[in-house]
């Protein structure tokens, strides 16, 4: 087994800490990739970080109230050897499956 | 399938923009879709997405479709003050759900009427359409919510002197939600600014229409926003009130706590 850990990531506009909310994993969980991992807020908003691994939760840096900065750890994962070569990556956001605009046509009424 | 005739209510295509996001594969859960309403200066991306909800909607079995207020988010922020006002908001609303073809509330059929959750501004929207649109509407989420409506007290004049010249702001409720609004980049703060002013053309008054449907409004114990929330679960007949230990009007919206309160009491 080998250990993957993840730091805080990029959350975009300038934003250089967030502060923990809630930890919605716990050491020891095997999680699966985009669970729900912890719950942050900057000066901007507050978030929901998907996971971005899948596998055991061996460490979560932060309690509540605690301020990570981007690029700090934020969670270290144990996964099998042979998919610890392969470097996660915080995952996009899924696509919307279907995008609808309002709009009359006029030509028809 | 044929080609529809869409009715326009107001007879004004408002374009929001407007996202469905379809029920997880694998997962069962009642038809009707949930619509979210975003709260003030906010989004869809920002309130729900971001925030966590269209996973856990979606991974509860639930179709989601969200929309962005006029102003805000993908959709466009006209000039006229009239396409911001709550009473043409909810006519646009009504116009999205008859557009998707929802039909009336019947016993028994999860396919019919929607459920809505909404968050502050959101909250406000949900209730009025609620009460407004019994037939459609089966049960209504309200986060952060309050029986006053800040924005009405917004002032207006002082945030506009801010904008041109920086002089301070007086009023800290005013300070507060320039600072948020101003926060989120690309936001169009001349276009909210608008919207605020609609806004005081008609204030919030819970007691003029009360949603007869359940409701369960959910709030955070520091959400300085909705510590009137007793007031509003007062008024409607069947309201339960949900309080989030420590959360404040801007961390309320990702708590596990709140979602799971939420798809369970629309599940009910």
């Amino acid at each position: 087994m080998a250990e993957i850990s993840f730091p805080l990531p990029d959350l975009g506009e300038g934003l250089i800490e967030a502060t923990v909310l809630e930890w919605l994993v716990a050491e020891g969980e095997q999680v699966e990739r985009n669970h729900p991992l912890v719950e942050v807020e900057t000066t901007k908003s507050a978030v929901e970080l998907p996971s971005p691994q899948a596998g055991k939760v061996v460490r979560v840096y932060g309690e509540p109230g605690d301020i990570i900065k981007v690029g700090e750890p934020l969670i270290v994962f144990q996964v099998p050897d042979d998919t610890a070569g392969i470097v996660g990556t915080v995952p996009q956001e899924q696509a919307p499956k279907r995008r609808v605009r309002l709009t009359a046509n006029l030509d028809e009424d | 399938m044929g080609r529809h005739r869409d009715q326009t209510v107001e007879g004004v295509d408002p374009h929001l923009n407007v996202r469905v996001h379809e029920a997880a594969p694998g997962t069962t859960g009642p038809h009707r879709p949930v619509i979210l309403l975003h709260g003030f200066a906010s989004s869809a991306k920002l309130n729900w997405e971001d925030a966590g909800w269209i996973t856990a909607l979606t991974q509860a079995g639930r179709r989601v479709v969200t929309v962005d207020l006029p102003g805000h988010g993908g959709s466009p922020a006209p000039e006229e003050m009239d396409a911001y006002s709550p009473s043409r908001i909810r006519a646009d609303l009504l116009q999205l759900i008859l557009n998707a073809h929802v039909r009336p509330l019947k016993d028994d059929d999860d396919s019919t009427g929607v459920d809505l959750i909404g968050y502050s501004l959101g909250a406000r929207l949900a209730w009025e359409f609620g009460a407004t649109q019994p037939e459609l509407v089966r049960r209504i989420v309200l986060g952060g919510p309050g029986a006053h409506d800040p924005l009405a007290d917004f002032d207006l004049p002082a945030a506009q002197r801010y904008l041109a010249d920086g002089s301070e702001i007086a009023d800290p409720s005013t300070a507060e939600l320039l600072r948020m609004a101003q926060l989120v980049p690309g936001n169009d703060v001349f276009a909210l600014l608008t919207m605020i002013e609609a806004i005081k053309t008609e204030p919030f008054i819970p007691s003029e229409a009360v949603p007869r449907m359940p409701v369960l409004l959910v709030a955070g114990e520091r959400d300085e926003l909705a510590q009137t929330a007793p007031e509003l679960a007062k008024l409607a007949p069947r309201a339960e009130l949900q309080w989030l230990p420590a959360r404040t009007h801007a961390n309320a919206v990702t708590s596990r706590a709140f979602k799971t309160a939420a798809i369970d009491f629309l599940a009910g």
